[in-house]
């Protein structure tokens, strides 16, 4: 009888305890940390977001297994991603570790308090780095002397063309050179009765105006910074190139819309409607989508290796990486999970997870990404890859897609509004130094 | 009993003013603060964000951009306010009117406010596409046009006016529409029937009708209504944004579009804030008037 009620006793206390500990859970009370071996990571989202999310918790299974150390996995959605960095980059909520972007902007953001942390004392952990990875890639993970991480996903643009619209106009092949592009696309514009254009022959890159000038710009030999990220250098012979390349497409050749830059264009899906007949610059993430989403446009699409300027035949590269965030009391852990992440096996189900191309050289030499001719042609692309980060942390809001940034406003005044070349490369010049200025100047 | 009904009618309207205070109020007079700081986030961590006093406004009212975002912001509030009352007076009588598939009709006037504003600018962007407009295919079918009209990106300008500024104007109108209506048709239903029978008696039309009876009567309401359209236009931001970003060439760029780039795009927390506390500057001039026409007509 006494074991009995002692019994009901402990457990009338235990529901107490568990109700009162549930109280200030839901209240948002937190006891001391007991485990430790608990880590917080986002990722964005790729490719089909229930696989990815699946894959990503397969991951953080396995580690556990492996290590005991629990990862609590949070999916961040493209769309709020910027907003969400650009908070944690000020000091708002953040993970213990993630999947991040734009290094060299939201370390400046967040200086020595928040966002991207360095983790150069674990440079070693990766021995091989340099030969394991591309250097493009390499550039993306390093600010200011500091190691942040380990590039896992690339984004290099080759050409995509319309093979089936091509055929029709009797072309063969991507184009190989700059002349070669404008030929194909007179080839590919077509025109109703009255003069109106029903196709575009090209269109530089599906959405973001200043992001598809850049590779233009250095196939016309033109750097946009000096090496430190102090000095604009845009006053140049390649930008007169560049912009009168794409002036001419416009009002010229009359292949390229002259609505290319405003917001509603859409060359993506004017290229799957067959309004459009080739894009120079596509995103990674387009090959994968078409070859996975869209069964009716198989045989009818090819990619080509950018089409060669004057002076190169770049393609527009950028990279995505996981890093440690400032504040975190679990770096080793964090470590320990970017490498489990950083393996070979591991990186090459990344990279078929998520589509993208893998910044490390033992993932894209495996048969996944040359059983087909559009993975072979992206392998090629990665040779001429130029990363797309620059070495001041302005460079995003100099490349913004929209007015007022001095990428964007430049190609409008050049190419749109065909205002003197010589006056529109001055001012831009002159804006992009005192943009830069912001970031070093007393 | 007094005292217990005034703590009931407090604690009633709390959770409103709390969401007010914490959503509403700390935002804007911290936003409002930061306007006299320079806060970039891209010197914010080496330099803090030292009091520049009037510096960000100075700078805002110097830059072109802005100012033509300014004259774009009041010529389109101003289109939005007369065509929408316009519109809103003519089919509160449509909605009014005893007829057969009346209720379809009303149906059919109510419907943009069933599509949120950032759907309804989504839509009209791709049906004012160029090159895809079923809209410009309807009218080179008619042999209306013969060459696309480019709703969104012709450069081509009458004064303050472009045919993209018309074309987002229209969006705007198209979905704040049902809101202006029902309001016009709440204040109608409120006119004493026997007012227009006494036009009747005189041998008015219904022109009289409506310039002699419905009109006058309508005054406190359309003045309420020009009020609102006119605080909620100063600070309109998301059919522009999304619909063109603001160009081609800053046609339809206003005031808190150019905000939030600022903010978002180019990382000047100050410059956006300054232009914002130029919005509230406004908006409270409106609603100062608003405010104090209101406890006028309270006091008579």
């Amino acid at each position: 009888m006494l074991t009995s009620v002692s019994g009901t006793r402990r457990l009338s206390g235990l529901r107490t305890g568990a109700a009162v500990a549930m109280s200030l859970a839901v209240l948002g009370f937190s006891g001391p940390q007991v485990n430790a071996q608990e880590i917080e990571f986002w990722s964005q989202d790729y490719g089909d977001l229930i696989a990815w999310q699946r894959t990503m918790e397969e991951f953080t299974d396995e580690f556990e297994a492996e290590t005991g150390i629990k990862v609590n996995y949070e999916q961040v959605n493209w769309s709020v991603a910027f907003n969400r960095w650009l908070t944690a980059a000020q000091g708002g909520a953040a993970p213990d570790c993630a999947d991040m972007f734009w290094l060299h902007s939201f370390s400046a953001i967040g200086g020595d308090q928040y966002g991207p942390m360095p983790i150069t004392e674990y440079r070693d952990t990766w021995p091989t780095l340099e030969e394991d990875f591309y250097e493009g890639s390499l550039q993306d993970v390093n600010w200011s002397g500091d190691f942040y991480g380990i590039p896992w996903r690339g984004d290099v643009r080759p050409l995509i063309y319309r093979t089936d619209l091509a055929a029709e106009a009797g072309l063969e092949g991507p184009p190989e050179t700059w002349d070669e592009l404008v030929e194909y696309a007179k080839a590919l514009t077509e025109r109703d009765a009255n003069g109106n254009v029903t196709r575009w022959g090209l269109a530089l890159g599906p959405d973001n105006p200043s992001q598809s000038y850049v590779p233009l710009y250095w196939q016309a030999g033109g750097d946009f910074m000096t090496e430190d990220g102090r000095t604009a250098t845009i006053d140049n012979e390649a930008t007169r190139v560049a912009l009168s390349f794409i002036r001419d497409l416009v009002w010229e050749h009359e292949v390229l819309s002259p609505d290319f830059m405003e917001r509603g264009y859409s060359a993506e899906g004017d290229f799957l409607a067959g309004q459009l007949g080739m894009i120079a610059s596509t995103p990674g993430p387009i090959p994968p989508q078409l070859a996975e989403d869209y069964p009716e446009m198989d045989g009818k699409w090819a990619l080509g290796v950018p089409a060669a300027g004057p002076e190169g035949r770049d393609a527009y590269a950028g990279s995505g990486y996981f890093g440690v965030l400032r504040g975190t009391d679990n770096v080793e852990a964090c470590v320990d999970w970017i490498s489990f992440l950083s393996r070979p096996e591991n990186m090459q189900r990344l990279s078929e997870a998520s589509g993208n191309v893998s910044p490390m050289r033992e993932v894209m030499a495996s048969d996944y990404w040359s059983d087909t001719e559009w993975k072979e042609v992206i392998n090629d692309t990665l040779e001429y890859a130029h990363t797309s980060q620059h070495p001041s942390p302005v460079w995003n809001a100099l490349v913004s897609p929209e007015p007022g940034a001095v990428i964007y406003d430049m190609v409008y005044r050049a190419v749109i509004q065909q205002e003197d070349l010589d006056t529109v490369i001055a001012e831009s010049q002159e804006r992009m130094q005192a943009e830069m200025d912001r970031a070093f100047s007393d | 009993m007094e005292r217990k009904r005034r703590w009931f009618c407090f604690f009633m309207v709390l959770p409103a003013i709390l969401f007010t205070v914490v959503l509403g109020l700390i935002p804007m007079f911290t936003s409002l603060g930061w306007s006299f700081l320079e806060y970039d986030l891209m010197r914010v961590q080496e330099h803090g964000t030292p009091f520049v006093g009037l510096e960000n406004y100075r700078t805002v009212l110097n830059d072109g951009r802005f100012l033509r975002s300014i004259s774009n912001t009041f010529v389109m509030t101003g289109l939005v306010v007369v065509v929408a009352i316009a519109l809103g007076l003519v089919l509160a009588h449509v909605m009014k009117a005893e007829y057969r598939g009346r209720a379809i009709v009303r149906v059919l006037i109510c419907a943009p406010w069933f599509v949120p504003p950032v759907v309804a600018a989504a839509i009209w962007a791709w049906l004012l596409n160029a090159d895809r407009s079923p809209i410009n295919s309807a009218l080179m079918d008619a042999g209306i046009i013969e060459s696309n009209i480019r709703f969104l990106t012709d450069s081509s300008t009458w004064g303050p006016f472009s045919i993209p500024l018309l074309s987002v104007t229209a969006v705007r109108i198209w979905n704040g529409l049902p809101f202006i209506v029902i309001f016009i048709l709440a204040g109608m239903q409120s006119i004493p029937r026997d007012l227009y029978e006494a036009v009747d008696v005189d041998g008015g039309n219904l022109w009289s009708k409506f310039r002699h009876v419905t009109l006058p009567l309508l005054r406190p309401i359309l003045g309420v209504l020009i009020m609102l359209l006119l605080i909620t236009g100063i600070g309109h931001f998301e059919i522009n944004y999304i619909m063109t970003g603001g160009g081609p060439q800053d046609m339809t760029n206003v005031m808190a579009v150019y905000s939030y780039l600022q903010a978002f795009n180019f990382f000047r927390f100050d410059l956006a804030s300054a232009a914002g506390g130029l919005i509230l500057l406004i908006t409270a001039a409106i609603c100062f008037f608003y405010i104090r026409t209101q406890l006028r007509n309270e006091d008579r």
